[in-house]
């Protein structure tokens, strides 16, 4: 699975019937460490709810059409998860507490 | 089959996976010595691998062939803990176990 940011939608009103319903993200590949992007992005069918600015991981390939959302769906990239926390070598890269709790005391000031 | 590091762990309680009982770790691709590339997965374990070990990912629509991945979203998987590597009968990697 690759990490990747939620960073827009995309719309197609053109498209196969299949492809009907699905919401298409815009996703940003990260560094799990700095958390930046990579410059390199993908389009990815959205099954739990995501939101942009998020931090969220997809599958690629078959295992894209294995949720309940994609099934029979002709994805070839689908976000499974949303993450909440990265932890690497014993202390946090990300913890998406922290940082909501930071944007909220922002907006309050 | 991938060499790879297990470098931390990801947390993430929304997710349609639909597997019970697993984590995700965060790992680092590797060369044939175990040295890192930086370049990180999100890999499904389900054989309990720790922080540092050297383990085989297992990537594509293989991963779904284990009883508890089947039918699921998964395509990387930790799948062994690698204990030792020989090229050309020299020990290129030898694991803490």
């Amino acid at each position: 699975m690759v990490l990747a940011r939620v960073k827009g939608t995309v719309v197609a009103t053109h498209k196969s019937p299949t492809m009907e319903g699905l919401k298409l993200l815009l996703l940003e590949k990260i560094d799990p460490v700095t958390l930046k992007g990579k410059g390199d992005f993908v389009v990815g069918i959205d099954s739990v709810g995501a939101n942009a600015g998020e931090i969220v991981f997809y599958v690629t390939g078959s295992s894209a059409r294995m949720t309940d959302t994609t099934k029979g769906k002709p994805s070839d990239a689908t976000i499974i998860a949303i993450v909440d926390a990265i932890e690497k070598d014993g202390s946090l890269t990300y913890d998406k507490a922290a940082v909501t709790e930071e944007s909220a005391q922002r907006a309050a000031q | 089959m991938n060499m790879a590091r297990v470098r931390g762990t990801v947390v993430a309680t929304q997710r349609s996976d639909k597997v019970d009982g697993a984590r995700f770790l965060l790992v680092e691709e590797c060369d044939q010595s175990g040295a890192g590339r930086n370049e990180y997965l999100v890999a499904l374990d389900l054989i309990g691998a720790d922080r540092g070990q050297l383990v085989l990912l297992t990537q594509g629509s293989s991963c779904r062939w284990t009883f508890r991945t089947d039918d699921r979203p998964m395509d990387t998987l930790v799948v062994a803990i690698v204990d030792t590597i020989d090229e050309r009968g020299v020990v290129t990697y030898a694991g803490q176990g």
